[in-house]
């Protein structure tokens, strides 16, 4: 059993470039939930929460995406820990931008029928799943609502892709099961 | 048993082992045609763009994700190539980095593949040519790799819980976010550009894309293992892993693809 609620993306927050720990990522702009969800619209009981992030694009650079809840101001130098609100990571595994002639990369340039044996085009948005309980059920104890903050950190990127915006998808679904 | 090949830990071949593996790859990559690597290497992104990476429509199949079963397929296939470049015995299978151990946390990428030369010569497991003239613009230049701090691999406790996952699904989304993460990790960035493991494009012509993935195929085997060969999606099974001619069914089982991961194999 799930139940579902529903979160937009808004991408807010200046762009900044900063070191973590001893290696060169970039930071990129921040996403903060422009809602909050109501903890009672959660179940009052659940073995595992998740964080879906729905029609996450990977065309561009590679990034780890952080996850906090409940912690507006998280930014590249917060360290992800349980005290921060920190919930988990989904990585993106980049395709470093196009390489083909105009349209290769092109999501929606060919149009499917129900007889097509082809695989539907490598760069269809994804979706990536972060495994919350811990993190969900915490700001339960200590609040009434949750917002969620992801801080993308870039890894690695080509000549040809932009890393301050590199984070985009659709919508973020916080999923529970009993 | 004995007539199986064994992969092996990068950070365990013997000299023999990693001499003849260094053979293959190199001999390997001297060769432009349907043989070599830079073909192999082609495969999976640039310029074919054949890799599988989470899930996408096939046919009447809505929402497949092929990770697991295609790279199986495709490192079998590159194995099978790197073996028949190398001359010398014993012939080796490819080897597994496990950059959840407690070495891979101090030295990050295995020690086989990290250094630049070997003897004096260029050593075939640090980098290889990339030669993708179809790509826009062309590429013909050397890999490059920037790994980042080793502390922050994966741990062992992370794999441990990743194994105990009960669901295919489930097991193959998590296991490909951890995977997509070393991809980041391993290329990293000198500042100004990103490696070549750090994008899909050009990640398998560095060496140690092979030995990621086979630690990924080999904790699908470990997997496989506590929770069964067939435990797959049903729907998945007859589904064909382009380029390769082999179905999602018929690679299931690593011994029937003639290799093994096991670690000792003792006779009483």
């Amino acid at each position: 059993m799930a139940t579902k609620t529903k979160a937009r993306k808004s991408a807010k927050g200046p762009a900044a470039t900063a070191r973590t720990e001893d290696r060169n990522y970039r930071a990129a702009k921040i996403y903060k939930s422009a809602r909050r969800v109501a903890l009672d619209e959660l179940p009052a009981e659940y073995v595992r929460a998740d964080l879906e992030f729905i029609g996450v694009e990977h065309a561009g650079a590679s990034y780890e995406a952080r996850v906090y809840v409940n912690n507006p101001t998280a930014d590249v130098n917060t360290e992800p820990t349980e005290g921060n609100g920190y919930a988990g990571s989904f990585y993106v595994f980049g395709h470093g931008g196009c390489f083909g002639d105009p349209g290769h990369c092109d999501v929606h340039q060919t149009q499917r029928d129900d007889f097509d044996p082809r695989r539907s085009h490598p760069l269809e948005p994804i979706k990536k799943v972060v495994v919350a309980t811990e993190a969900i059920k915490a700001a339960a104890m200590t609040g009434s609502s949750l917002n969620v903050t992801v801080v993308p950190v870039v890894t690695s990127w080509t000549e040809k892709v932009d890393t301050d915006d590199v984070l985009k998808f659709d919508h973020i679904n916080l999923v529970t099961y009993f | 048993m004995a007539s199986l090949t064994v992969r092996k830990n990068a950070d365990n071949l013997s000299a023999a082992e990693l001499k003849a593996l260094r053979a293959g790859y190199a001999q390997a990559q001297t060769i432009m045609d349907n043989r070599g690597y830079n073909h192999f290497a082609g495969l999976h992104g640039i310029p074919n763009w054949y890799c599988w990476h989470h899930s996408h429509a096939q046919g009447s199949t809505a929402n497949a994700n092929l990770f697991l079963p295609w790279h199986r397929a495709f490192l079998l296939y590159f194995e099978k190539a790197i073996r028949d470049q190398s001359p010398q015995a014993p012939k080796v299978g490819l080897p597994w980095w496990n950059w959840s151990s407690a070495q891979s946390h101090l030295t990050g990428v295995p020690k086989a593949f990290s250094v630049a030369t070997v003897g004096g010569q260029p050593n075939p497991l640090f980098r290889a040519r990339i030669v993708a003239p179809s790509a826009t613009p062309p590429i013909n230049r050397m890999t490059r790799r920037f790994p980042g701090n080793p502390a922050a691999l994966p741990t062992q406790n992370q794999v441990e819980n990743l194994l105990n996952v009960n669901q295919f699904t489930d097991f193959t989304n998590q296991l490909e976010n951890i995977h997509d993460g070393i991809h980041g990790w391993t290329g990293g960035n000198n500042g100004a550009v990103g490696g070549d493991m750090g994008s899909v494009g050009t990640a398998a012509w560095d060496p140690i894309f092979w030995s990621h993935h086979c630690m990924i195929d080999r904790l699908w085997s470990l997997w496989q293992l506590r929770h069964g060969v067939a435990n797959i999606t049903p729907a998945l099974l007859p589904m064909v892993l382009q380029p390769f001619g082999l179905k999602v069914q018929d690679v299931l089982s690593t011994s029937a693809l003639g290799y093994t991961y096991a670690v000792s194999f003792v006779q009483l």
